[in-house]
């Protein structure tokens, strides 16, 4: 839904397969409620038959009040898609207005998506709604990481809440979470850390990795999610989850 | 049939042979993990805020769809997605069969809606006994939110050297959040509308808790 207010930048990036056999599509498209706002640009690093690798550039200085940013992202039966992120986001003082940020993700049957978010930093001031909808068909594989930072070094935190939805096949929810985070709900919810990074997989058998202290092993059957808090960034990574998950071709 | 009220009492006290005496509602994962006796009143904010919303939401549902005869398996799907750390669903479920344990023998109607359930959690089954005996949904919140509360303190006083009038006075301090949980959960119709606020906080308590061998609680 676009306010009065808002500047709408929509991406959206579609994997399909080439006529017989050759490479694989990437369709992509940015559009804009006008022509100044900001948008993540889809940049094709690199695809084959199956597989295809992306990057999303942000354009504009993201992400400022006001400012509606969209993913979607479809990854159709049996292909592929790495998308990666040069850097990460800073969400700045807002000023009493505020900035969305919502990604969808449909991914077809034994379609797989690999997501290496970088830090998303709510600095204070700013007031942002994130959310995030996966719907997965029959033997889809995700990885998906965040890293949420509240507050850049030294200030109060901002204010995000952060709503995610994973839906399996039938459309039954795998994960629902809702992190409605702010000055005075960060430390009772976050016990007075700044940083929380996770690691999300729907994957069989994703085998140990020596971050399996924060392992939790979700009720749904192949849906694993790597949680840690942190003070920085650097002590909440989760490096090895992560290389477990995300190796090509798992 | 008794007055519902009576049976909110029943089923809040803590004399119900249902094994209440072994929970902790976390508190000892977080009293390990450096809380402070201090630190207890915000504790229960922090749940009243977070899980036990998705407790009592879940109930609500459950109580719903035995009203309207849907099945509660949508109901038990939808809190296990909101309830991450598999210590907390194995806790949850183990409570449950103490408790479908007792009201098989005591209410045999009520818990039919509940056999195509392997495993149950306490909510859903308090929510569906609920349905089944007459409570509303407002006290059904309520009960699910106030036993939080009570495990949470009962607990403190066994885990940090406390006066259980001053923590007695927490509990009366928490009332008016238990109310807001009842605000916010009662009117919810279907398993979609549970609330799913998370408090990685705890839930990586409850984690390493379950962990450890040298503790007085299960969860």
């Amino acid at each position: 839904m676009l306010t009065a207010t808002e500047r709408l930048g929509r991406t959206r990036i579609r994997v399909s397969s080439g006529a017989g056999g050759a490479r694989c599509q990437v369709r992509t498209a940015v559009s804009r409620s006008d022509a100044t706002a900001s948008a993540l640009r889809p940049m094709v690093i690199g695809h084959d038959a199956g597989r295809a690798r992306v990057a999303l550039v942000p354009e504009g200085a993201l992400l400022l009040a006001g400012d509606a940013i969209e993913v979607d992202v479809t990854v159709d039966d049996g292909l592929e898609l790495d998308l990666v992120e040069p850097g990460g986001t800073v969400a700045y003082d807002m000023r009493g207005e505020s900035a969305r940020w919502d990604v969808r993700i449909a991914l077809g049957q034994d379609a797989r998506l690999t997501w290496a978010g970088q830090p998303f930093v709510v600095a204070e001031g700013a007031d942002v709604v994130r959310s995030l909808r996966v719907r997965s068909g029959a033997g889809a594989r995700l990885a998906l990481r965040e890293t949420l930072v509240l507050g850049r070094y030294g200030e109060q935190p901002g204010s995000v809440r952060q709503t995610s939805t994973v839906l399996d096949p039938a459309g039954q929810p795998v994960l629902v979470e809702d992190l409605p985070l702010d000055a005075d709900s960060a430390p009772l919810l976050l016990g007075g850390h700044r940083v929380l990074t996770s690691v999300l997989a729907l994957l069989p058998e994703p085998g140990e990795t020596a971050d399996d202290a924060d392992r939790y092993d979700l009720d749904a059957p192949d849906a694993v999610l790597w949680r840690r808090l942190g003070h920085q960034v650097h002590d909440a990574e989760l490096t090895a989850a992560w290389r477990q998950v995300c190796v090509p071709g798992r | 049939m008794a007055d519902p009220e009576l049976l909110a009492m029943l089923l809040a006290d803590a004399r119900l042979p249902v094994a209440g005496h072994t929970q902790s509602g976390t508190l000892e994962g977080a009293v390990m993990g450096g809380l402070s006796a201090a630190d207890v009143p915000s504790y229960l904010r922090a749940r009243l805020v977070g899980v036990t919303r998705v407790e009592a939401g879940t109930a609500v549902a459950a109580r719903r769809a035995v009203l309207d005869a849907e099945p509660l398996a949508a109901v038990e799907t939808a809190w296990a997605a909101r309830t991450v750390t598999p210590a907390v669903r194995v806790a949850s479920r183990t409570q449950a069969r103490a408790l479908l344990r007792l009201a098989s023998r005591l209410w045999p109607d009520a818990v039919l809606p509940l056999a195509p359930l392997p495993a149950p959690s306490r909510s859903v089954v308090l929510g569906a006994l609920a349905g089944g005996l007459g409570l509303g949904a407002e006290s059904l919140a309520r009960v699910v939110a106030y036993d939080d509360v009570q495990t949470v303190c009962a607990a403190s006083l066994k885990l940090l050297p406390l006066d259980p009038a001053v923590v007695t006075g927490w509990v009366v301090d928490a009332l008016p959040g238990v109310e807001e949980v009842v605000a916010a959960t009662a009117g919810i119709k279907d398993p979609s509308e549970v609330p799913a606020v998370a408090a990685p906080q705890i839930e990586a308590w409850a984690h390493a808790h379950a962990r450890t061998t040298r503790r007085l609680f299960r969860a």
